[in-house]
């Protein structure tokens, strides 16, 4: 039995043609496929007026909770307002001190700068698999940006992304439908009940290393 | 004498970061209903959606010194609401129960005769909806309860729009094979 859609009944689904293009063999299939978007409930959904209550109280749980303070203050910007109180010939030594630490430490900021993505492999170990991505905070979880690979061992599955220095969670996806954290590396709640695994890419000479 | 202008979202949210927690009450209030239907059309229900708002209200919070763009407040919490709808299908996915065994009270309280085929239609995708994997199902939500352009769905989630016609796509195959299967 065939369960594909016609690829133009998917452009008239899609609001890229429209019925009367298609060709009168494909109109019963169209107008099957437009009877069922048609009954998609679209009914606004209005939420209960004490939600903003419930977030607030909790909100201000969280805003005095002395981790969540610090949390805050860490992440947060602010302004800072520095004065300096020096003499003329101070000043000019500083300046001349500046000068000097810039050419010598330049090219390392520029080094820095520069610094191309670390490339990381993901190794992933899924007998009887018939897809496997990567999904994860580097492309934005879509499970379609990252494909694995079968490599000549049964079973093992791989890709290489680029990521930029810092912690990235992620996910393997398997067949497209089931999430599953990565048995060889460490893990963190996803705060929703969930575990995603973790990966970081720490600085180093002329480059990241994954860690 | 010219009224004052409400404070734009980055605005707020400045408030919030430099100690006015009760300025986050604007922002509720603002996005509570904004992204409502989309929650509860992933979810399956107003109350899971609620529940679902509520959670990435409070994690938006939790993290608002990492908003970027405090101005498009709304879009960024709308990536935290979704990730938690995405969490929350794939826990619920785990657990799924087979086609014909769902609840039958999904569609609604309109019995009329005219009705009846609309009503079985709506439950019976209801029903293929459950089983579209939680990217499908976004992206299906989006374009046709939403009414959203390919576009405005990748400007939104940061996909492209190839990637989103070929998820949108397969959700169609996937919903005809369902469908095929429940009648």
């Amino acid at each position: 039995m065939k369960t594909e859609y016609h690829p133009l009944v998917k452009r008239l689904l899609d609001g890229e043609l429209m019925f009367a293009d298609l060709p009168s063999e494909l109109r019963a299939e169209a107008e099957q496929a437009l009877r069922w978007v048609a009954a998609l409930d679209r009914t606004p959904v209005v939420l209960s007026a004490r939600l903003d209550e419930r977030v607030m109280a909790q909100v201000r749980r969280h805003a005095k909770s002395p981790a969540g303070r610090v949390w805050r203050w860490l992440l947060g910007s602010r302004e800072i307002d520095i004065r300096f109180h020096v003499r003329p010939w101070a000043a000019l030594g500083l300046a001349a001190a500046a000068a000097v630490a810039f050419v010598v430490v330049r090219p390392r900021f520029e080094t820095a700068a520069l610094r191309a993505p670390t490339y990381v492999r993901f190794i992933f170990y899924a007998p009887g698999a018939r897809t496997v991505s990567v999904a994860g905070t580097f492309n934005q979880w879509n499970p379609a940006a990252a494909p694995l690979v079968p490599t000549t061992s049964p079973g093992v599955w791989t890709t290489t992304v680029a990521l930029p220095l810092g912690q990235h969670q992620y996910v393997f996806v398997v067949d497209g439908m089931r999430w599953v954290p990565d048995p060889a590396a460490p893990t963190v709640d996803d705060g929703f009940g969930q575990r995603n695994s973790v990966v970081a890419v720490a600085a180093q000479d002329g480059g990241g290393r994954a860690l | 004498m010219r009224a004052a202008e409400p404070l734009s979202d980055g605005e707020v949210v400045h408030a919030i970061l430099t100690g006015d927690v009760e300025q986050y009450a604007v922002l509720v209030k603002r996005y509570r209903d904004r992204y409502a239907r989309y929650a509860a059309r992933m979810l399956g229900s107003p109350d899971a959606a609620e529940d679902a708002v509520q959670d990435a209200f409070v994690r938006a919070f939790d993290q608002l010194a990492q908003c970027r763009e405090p101005d498009k407040f709304a879009g960024w919490f709308f990536l935290i609401l979704r990730n938690r709808c995405f969490a929350e299908r794939r826990r619920s996915h785990r657990d799924a129960r087979p086609l014909g065994m769902q609840d039958e009270a999904i569609a609604g309280p309109d019995r009329s005769d005219r009705h009846v085929e609309r009503a079985e239609d709506r439950r019976a995708l209801e029903r293929a909806l459950e089983r579209l994997t939680p990217e499908q199902r976004d992206v299906f939500v989006l374009k046709h309860v939403e009414e959203m352009s390919y576009e405005e769905i990748a400007a939104l989630t940061g996909a492209s729009v190839p990637s989103l016609k070929m998820r949108m796509h397969r959700a169609y195959d996937r919903l005809r094979a369902l469908l095929k299967e429940l009648a």
